[in-house]
């Protein structure tokens, strides 16, 4: 990355035609997010926020503005490319978690390396060590059935991580866990940022997840030029994982 | 491209009960496919085995209606003509009319001259052209009656009565004939026509039909129409053509057999693609989900249409290679039971090509709509825009 600007979001309108109405979700929306920070997305639905995260991702293209990751602008990206700069640049996190079923943990981590140029003996190493860096090392073999849903979107993590991203991307990684588990995996998201530099976007509607993030967007107060920031994340982090930020 | 196998082969199996169903649905088509197609490999190899230089002359009004045995001569003089024989149907049963033979009465000079597809010992065919009552049998009857060179058989008819009254004639074993084609039917029994004429009650010096050979250098039209001009406005007038064309005309009276195969194939192929594609849609629909997140994760929609693919083909495979196999095994029974009527009853090499060509078009077709599933899915909206 040439400058110290990780996501930058330039005029961007997002539309959808639904019916006869044309829907304006984001209209002339700017966004500068700088490498390694922790941004927990806010606010009351429909306002765009996993579009937002939809858009930085490559998931979605802007009706028009400009979407620039690092240095390369991705909504000018075809289908294939995107593709392609997802699997090396993107590690998504779901508030389903969306593994393959029939294949174990350990199994569903390797998936994502099955589109890099490593071997089958790196692939399972780099597996183990992402399993083994969301805590889930002893459960590698299980099935996704076999795991809580605390379990399997730590699993989700790993999978998001393995192929060392720059940038994850969580659209309400807690929604569907209970407040201890959430506040699990939330740690193990500031974890993730702090020792390992990972950009994090988070959309989230929970306050306490909001905790964790380095910087609070509230997207109803951004739009309209308010920002909140620095909500004293770092002795949150502290004390649940032990990292003194 | 070995993850792809592993999540293609667990994938497979994720629902059992729809798996074996689907595949099931597939062996019964292919099952179906490969028996009648080697119904039709034996109509086809019976009639395409056969000398195409001879000619079958009967009467033109039915074959029932018998020739006079002078033809021959009349016949043997005309240009082109090789050699002629004639024979008469017999039918007969042994012991019980369940035990169907296909009994002709030939001429014992010429027949097997013409007829040189059954081989059979010089030594042999010498002692049967000098036993008045001697039978040629097939080595398959042999070997299913046990019966032997010397042995004395009562052969049965339902048509023709000897001057006994009696419609049980006596016979004795003559000579045992070989085939190396296996279109030929080794269940055939021979006996001499002079034997016949001097037995028979009845129609005495009549022939059910005439075979003659031509010289290669003649024009088969020519000298059929040559024959049928000669007693066109006699009390027996003929109709005269290829053997191969006889045979099928045989087949067809009683059924299209080809039509038949291609209506139950059309049907049963119709039936199967609307089963296997429905079951690649569920399996597609149910799998959205992963399909989304697998493409969030860099997966091309190639690679999961690729998925896809092997999935509808590994099941297809299977379901094919069990139809066959069970076709395969039930043929070597229904062979034996049909051997009297319909000798030949074979699976081609070529039909393995065709089953072949068939599983790969079917998983094209079957995945298709899969497919274009995959190519449309717009991963946001699948994953759910939750805020």
């Amino acid at each position: 990355m040439k400058n110290n600007n990780c996501i930058e979001l330039k005029a961007i309108d997002k539309n959808y035609q639904k019916g006869q109405n044309l829907i304006k979700v984001l209209t002339d929306f700017n966004l500068t997010i700088k490498q390694g920070e922790f941004i927990a997305l806010m606010g009351p639905s429909g306002l765009g926020k996993s579009t937002l995260l939809h858009l930085i991702g490559g998931l979605d293209q802007p009706s028009s503005g400009q979407v620039i990751i690092g240095d390369k602008r991705i909504d000018s990206l075809s289908e294939r490319q995107l593709t392609r700069w997802r699997a090396d640049n993107i590690g998504f996190v779901f508030q389903s978690h969306h593994l393959l079923p029939v294949i174990s943990a350990q199994a569903n981590v390797e998936l994502p390396l099955a589109l890099t140029p490593l071997n089958r003996k790196q692939q399972k190493q780099h597996a183990a060590t992402a399993l083994d860096l969301v805590g889930m090392a002893s459960r590698a073999s299980h099935l996704p059935n076999e795991l809580s849903g605390g379990q399997e979107q730590r699993v989700a993590i790993a999978r998001a991580i393995v192929t060392d991203p720059d940038i994850l991307l969580c659209d309400e990684p807690t929604g569907n866990l209970d407040r201890k588990t959430a506040e699990e995996i939330l740690a193990l998201l500031a974890k993730l940022n702090k020792d390992f530099g990972k950009t994090i976007v988070m959309v989230t509607h929970d306050l306490k997840a909001a905790d964790y993030a380095s910087r609070v967007i509230n997207l109803e107060q951004y739009m309209t030029g308010i920002e909140e920031t620095d909500n004293g994340f770092s002795q949150l982090v502290e004390a649940e994982v032990g990292v003194a930020l | 491209m070995s993850y792809l196998l592993k999540l293609v082969w667990l994938n497979s199996w994720r629902n059992k009960t729809r798996f074996f169903l689907t595949c099931l649905c597939i062996t019964v088509a292919f099952f179906l496919f490969t028996s009648l197609a080697a119904v039709n490999h034996a109509l086809n190899v019976n009639v395409s085995s056969i000398n195409q230089y001879r000619l079958m002359t009967n009467h033109k009004v039915s074959i029932t209606r018998s020739l006079a045995v002078n033809y021959q001569q009349k016949i043997a003089a005309l240009e082109g003509v090789k050699a002629v024989t004639y024979a008469s149907w017999f039918g007969g049963y042994f012991q019980s009319e369940k035990n169907q033979l296909a009994v002709t009465a030939v001429e014992h000079q010429s027949y097997f001259t013409l007829f040189d597809e059954y081989q059979i010992p010089s030594e042999q065919l010498t002692r049967w052209q000098n036993t008045r009552t001697g039978v040629i049998i097939g080595q398959g009857i042999a070997d299913k009656y046990g019966w032997k060179v010397g042995d004395q058989i009562p052969l049965s008819s339902s048509i023709w009565m000897n001057k006994q009254g009696s419609f049980s004639w006596q016979f004795v074993v003559s000579a045992i004939y070989q085939t190396s084609d296996s279109s030929v039917d080794d269940k055939r029994v021979f006996f001499q026509h002079a034997y016949f004429d001097k037995a028979r009650a009845y129609a005495k010096y009549m022939v059910s039909w005439l075979s003659t050979s031509i010289n290669q250098s003649a024009d088969v039209e020519q000298v059929s129409a040559l024959i049928d001009q000669n007693f066109a406005n006699s009390n027996a007038p003929t109709r005269t053509v290829t053997e191969q064309v006889f045979i099928k005309e045989q087949t067809q009276q009683f059924v299209d057999m080809a039509m038949v195969i291609k209506v139950v194939l059309i049907a049963v192929f119709s039936t199967l693609l609307l089963i296997v594609c429905n079951t690649m849609m569920q399996i597609s629909r149910e799998r959205i989900h992963e399909s989304a997140m697998m493409k969030a994760l860099g997966f091309s929609s190639n690679k999961l249409i690729i998925q896809v693919y092997l999935e509808s083909l590994f099941l297809l495979v299977l379901g094919a290679f069990s139809g066959s196999l069970l076709a395969g095994i039930s043929l070597q029974f229904i062979k034996q039971s049909f051997a009297e009527f319909l000798p030949g009853i074979a699976i081609a090499s070529q039909h393995y090509l065709v089953v072949f060509v068939v599983v790969v078009i079917a998983a094209i077709i079957s995945s298709l709509f899969p497919a274009l599933a995959i190519k449309r899915l717009v991963i946001s909206k699948t994953l759910g825009a939750i805020a």
